[in-house]
């Protein structure tokens, strides 16, 4: 009986967080999208962002993505954390900007970069980014 | 093999039904999880991850908790407290433990009694309330399952809608988690408590969760 309770307890903690590829596979598209916008790569860099992000940044600025994005004002920097749950991510980077991410068809991709949090409880007010779908 | 069906009759029924209704639930959790992506302009997930989440695992435990707490609260309930009337309910005098004559335990256990309520001391102390032991067991392993995927269900959410995600402890004082729970304990203490109370009127022959049908609605504790 302890080895179910044992169980069910792991059982719920094995469909929690985010599995070791979900995590590296979110550090590492974090990771090329900021590489990308400091060589001036502006194709790799949208390769990284969502569809809607995408679409949401060409909207913004009125020019193809690959041209817009290098105008984003993101800090970047090393990666400090990362988190999981289910199909979305958040990437905390060394400048105190943070970046959410989606699991989408084409594997996980930024739905949001360069934020920051607002006034009050961040579990209670939604971060402000620079971007977002 | 025959032999063994008919002597488990009830378990196999149960443990069918339950086998199948939680493969169900996973297809149709499945398909609900995927309408909510496209309501949130992502994309469709495979029933493996659904399956293999916390949303699938939180869904399942919220109901699993709930049941067994039902049932060690209802089983200790039954102990102490008289539905006069009712066949779920001990008859009026009989509250507590009962004697070790009645309860068969100790000297007073027969050579088929199962051997911990024959031995005395511990073993036949923990014996004696194993039914409990083991149903809150089950409740709060479930719960504390139900809370851990809940959090992870819940920080989904707050990162889709680029909000931090709880800790734990944070989770546990939120409405997701105790709406959650309440919804779930209040079918549970509704359905224990109506059935003890219409059994008091109400027939159904042959099981023995009825009084025999010609019996009187004042008769306490007798099964069909």
């Amino acid at each position: 009986m302890r080895a179910l309770a044992v169980a069910l307890v792991l059982a719920a903690m094995a469909g929690g967080c985010g599995r070791d590829g979900d995590r590296d596979d979110v550090q590492a598209v974090t990771d090329r999208f900021y590489a990308a916008l400091e060589a001036g790569d502006g194709e790799t860099a949208c390769a990284k962002l969502s569809t809607d992000t995408r679409t949401e940044l060409e909207s913004q600025e009125q020019e193809a993505c690959a041209e817009a994005v290098g105008s984003l004002e993101v800090e970047g920097g090393d990666l400090t954390r990362v988190q999981v749950y289910v199909t979305n991510a958040k990437a905390d980077l060394a400048s105190g900007e943070s970046a959410f991410l989606s699991y989408t068809e084409d594997g996980w991709r930024l739905s949001a970069v360069g934020c920051q949090p607002v006034g009050g409880k961040p579990a209670d007010r939604p971060y402000d980014c620079e971007l977002e779908a | 093999m025959r032999r063994f069906v008919y002597d488990n009759g009830l378990g196999l029924f149960f443990g069918t039904l339950f086998l199948a209704t939680l493969v169900a639930q996973a297809f149709v959790g499945h398909a609900d999880f995927n309408h909510g992506q496209m309501a949130h302009h992502g994309d469709p997930v495979s029933l493996g991850r659904y399956v293999g989440s916390s949303e699938f695992v939180v869904d399942v435990l919220e109901n699993w908790q709930s049941e067994y707490l039902q049932f060690t609260l209802f089983i200790l309930a039954t102990v102490w407290l008289i539905q006069r009337g009712s066949p779920e309910s001990k008859e009026p005098g009989n509250e507590g433990g009962e004697s070790d004559k009645e309860q068969k335990v100790g000297s007073h256990a027969t050579e088929r009694s199962p051997r911990w309520a024959r031995v005395g001391g511990l073993r036949t102390k923990v014996y004696s309330n194993s039914l409990v032991i083991v149903m809150t067991t089950i409740w709060i392993a479930s719960w504390a399952g139900q809370a851990i995927a809940g959090r992870v269900a819940y920080n989904a959410e707050q990162l889709d809608h680029q909000e931090a995600a709880l800790t734990l402890g944070q989770y546990l004082g939120t409405s997701d988690f105790w709406n959650r729970t309440l919804q779930n304990w209040q079918s549970e203490f509704l359905a224990v408590g109506s059935m003890a109370v219409l059994a008091i009127y109400l027939r159904q022959r042959g099981s023995p969760e009825s009084k025999p049908v010609g019996a009187p609605h004042a008769s306490t504790g007798v099964e069909g």
